[in-house]
């Protein structure tokens, strides 16, 4: 092996694009922007030079248009990627993603699957409001029959973006904007990733803390904070909320008596609330306090700046739930 | 401060107690050592004295009704402090602050107007459940009964008072100083023959289309029921029987009992027979024993357990009055004390002090004419001796029909610790001393 390779999470996931789109003819991808822009976020850069206008294909701003052209053609036999420049904007094509694309399999008696992945930015991206800011995870993870991911690193965002395309349902992707920059090694071997194996990031025994996406990053910055007094965090990356790997949770859970969920989307009804569910029911008898949660505030999202970091989990509100449930306030 | 009046832990047993009479009333004042209750334990009813002065702010346990043990029964008021605000303040131990939950997260849009109703109905729900109930984390619960820790002598240091899992970790470091025995269940509760417990569905009919009485279950009844049920399920019990021949112990005890009618002194056969059993242990040391999970106990001490049953009008029931270093003490001795325990115990009830430390156990129901039965084990003896009556009946002596003194015995035993053939050998050995019984005398 060469020396250790590091890349920016956008690159990660046009590697896993560009990759599956050679290995497999029926790959292609659509969106807003995605072609002669090279992406609005340039993830898509340089993949219409390579596959051509036919496989990569710029749309309307249109949502419902073209979620649906993608459902129908996935149904097809085709295995289409659709870039949503945000998950926000995926709510107008609420019908399609979401009464659609899980059920399909279900409502055609198995006659027709639908292997879509659908990927863009999730979270608050820094100030872009309340309408523009949607955690869809909070909404999205209710629907029985689709698969979400929400990796927090380039390697974990290349290896499960490759097998939600090679997969036979329909993957809900959700990256951040924030993160689009991140730099992480990545292999240059080909590897996928499997749904549903969480990933445990830090070893410790006082307190699991369990998260996905973004607020991971904050999540090891508390738990390095709290090491320096004394309190040893286990902090586990679920990587996929649907499956959720509720195992490697639940383990380290019963090592340590006590867990704090972290999770951007608002807290009623939400993953975290689920997973924290899950915990009290498996781990009844192994906590020594409940399940505390992190979430973003009760409230639209807030512009302005100052607001906006206080809204959202942060390494200081997840410090301070560790030291509650730990008792060490 | 108020300070809390927690039901006490008066034997090693109790788990839970009845106040069967508060002598105070709400707004009484009270002194260091006044007795404010009685309270009813598993064994006895004892009184129950306050430790501080102060005002009665509130009797929280009505009368007659059982609570755990560290569960608050009263709330003083203390000296100058207003009885109101003693009576409303949470029970439990410690600052009676916001729990973290309720504490509302950062509300950066409250110009948004948005509501958080979930967060202070929380708030109100938690306000209202701190008081009376223990609270200990679930891990918590589960330790303290995987290490052995009594629950109701652990400070909780979570919030209102909550014992966590660091309480019982630190409280069995501290008590690993006064070491215990591994295996110590209770002592002083055994039944013999049949104990007629069963799991009967509350209220409900157990013999469909037959009306019944319902019996409360006293604490010693219900003492009796889980003892006996975890000994009876918990150990491989077996039984060896024997006959004696009694005619010569029944001669000597006319003979001794005419020598002594003058200084009241009237020997039963069962004193013998505790005798007997005391004196075998120093051949027969595994009867004289517990099981102890990786290991066996061998007592140094000789201490034997006798059944004592409780006259029906008193409740019923029975309690095991302990005769301590039995095979150091004479007939003359072994007598007076069986008879003392007996009339304390349907009297005034034993202490706990004469209740616990049996190393084995004797039930005798000769003298209702029982002609064998069997018992089960006291926790954690090893062994217990069923006695049934010395009968005057047909015998076969040297090829002759004859009319002699008989009388069955049965041991029950623990087949962890003792053996069929040594269970022979030691009833070969308590043979011995019964039918040759001057043997007894020295």
């Amino acid at each position: 092996m060469t020396a250790v390779r590091e890349i920016e999470f956008r690159d990660a996931l046009r590697e896993a694009m560009s990759e599956e789109m050679r290995r497999d003819k029926r790959v292609f991808l659509l969106g807003e922007e995605v072609a002669q822009y090279n992406g609005a976020y340039k993830v898509s850069r340089g993949m219409l030079d390579e596959f051509g206008p036919r496989r990569i294909i710029d749309t309307p701003i249109s949502e419902s248009g073209f979620a649906g052209l993608a459902i129908g053609a996935a149904m097809m036999g085709l295995k289409p990627v659709v870039e949503f420049m945000s998950w926000s904007f995926s709510l107008v094509a609420a019908d399609p993603i979401l009464n659609n694309a899980p059920k399909m399999l279900y409502m055609s008696g198995g006659q027709f699957g639908c292997p879509v992945v659908f990927r863009g930015n999730d979270g608050a991206g820094g100030q872009l409001g309340s309408t523009h800011s949607w955690c869809v995870e909070g909404l999205y993870s209710n629907v029985p029959g689709v698969k979400i991911a929400i990796p927090s690193n380039p390697y974990d965002a290349k290896g499960l973006l490759k097998s939600s395309i090679r997969g036979d349902d329909p993957v809900f992707f959700l990256e951040s904007e924030r993160m689009l920059g991140n730099k992480g090694h990545v292999p240059e071997e080909e590897y996928v990733i499997p749904f549903g194996q969480a990933k445990v990031l830090r070893e410790g025994t006082d307190c699991t803390v369990a998260s996905w996406g973004r607020p991971v990053h904050f999540c090891m910055d508390a738990a390095e904070e709290l090491a320096k007094q004394g309190i040893s965090c286990e902090v586990i990356d679920l990587r996929t909320v649907r499956p959720l790997d509720i195992g490697t949770v639940v383990r380290s859970v019963r090592k340590t008596s006590t867990c704090v969920v972290v999770d951007q989307s608002w807290s009623f009804g939400s993953p975290g609330s689920e997973l924290a569910s899950q915990v009290h029911r498996h781990c009844f008898d192994d906590l020594d306090n409940y399940v505390h949660r992190v979430h973003t505030a009760d409230v639209p999202t807030p512009y302005a700046t100052n607001l906006e970091q206080d809204y959202l989990p942060n390494a200081r509100r997840i410090a301070e739930a560790i030291r509650s449930a730990t008792y060490n306030l | 401060m108020p300070i809390n009046v927690t039901m006490p832990r008066l034997s090693d047993t109790m788990e839970q107690g009845t106040v069967v009479k508060w002598h105070v009333k709400v707004g009484d004042k009270v002194t260091s050592g006044q007795v404010i209750a009685d309270i009813e334990t598993d064994k006895a009813t004892m009184e129950q004295a306050v430790f501080d002065d102060g005002l009665i702010a509130r009797l929280v346990c009505p009368e007659g009704k059982q609570v755990k043990v560290g569960e608050v029964i009263a709330v003083l008021a203390e000296e100058g402090e207003s009885m109101d605000s003693a009576a409303v303040a949470p029970a439990a131990a410690g600052p009676a602050s916001s729990p973290p939950a309720a504490r509302p997260a950062a509300q950066p849009a409250a110009s948004a107007g948005s509501p958080a109703p979930a967060r202070e109905i929380v708030a109100d729900v938690e306000a209202v459940e701190v008081g009376e109930r223990m609270r200990v984390s679930p891990v918590a619960r589960r330790m303290a009964e995987e290490m052995g820790v009594d629950l109701a002598q652990v400070k909780g240091s979570g919030p209102g008072g909550r014992v966590i899992k660091r309480d019982i970790v630190l409280a069995a470091e501290n008590r690993s100083s006064a070491a215990r025995p591994a295996a110590a269940p209770a002592q002083g509760i055994v039944a013999a023959g049949p104990s007629a417990v069963s799991g009967a569905p509350a209220g409900g009919a157990l013999v469909p289309g037959v009306q019944s009485v319902e019996v409360p279950v006293s604490s010693m009844r219900g003492v009796i029921a889980r003892r006996l049920v975890e000994s009876k399920q918990g150990i491989p019990h077996y039984q060896v029987s024997m006959r004696f021949s009694m005619d010569a112990l029944m001669a000597l005890r006319t003979q001794l009992n005419e020598q002594l009618s003058a200084m009241e002194v009237k020997l039963s056969v069962n004193d013998f027979i505790i005798r007997a059993c005391a004196l075998a242990m120093a051949r027969h040391p595994f009867f004289n024993a517990s099981w102890a999970g990786d290991r066996i106990l061998l007592h140094q001490q000789v201490n034997v357990g006798v059944a004592i049953a409780l006259p029906e009008e008193k409740g019923g029931g029975l309690v095991v009055g302990v005769v301590r270093d039995a095979h150091l003490k004479s007939l003359r001795q072994i007598s007076g004390e069986v008879r003392a325990l007996g009339e304390k115990a349907r009297t005034k009830g034993l202490s706990m002090e004469e209740m616990s430390g049996a190393t084995f156990t004797i039930s005798n129901l000769g003298m209702f004419g029982v002609d064998n039965f069997t018992a089960i084990i006291n926790p954690p003896n090893s062994a217990i001796l069923a006695c049934g009556a010395a009968i005057e009946q047909p015998v076969v002596r040297n090829h002759q029909l004859a009319v002699g003194w008989e009388m069955s015995a049965t041991l029950s035993l623990d087949h962890r610790v003792i053996d069929g053939a040594m269970a022979a050998k030691y009833l070969q050995g308590l043979k011995q001393f019964v039918e040759t019984p001057t043997m007894l005398l020295v």
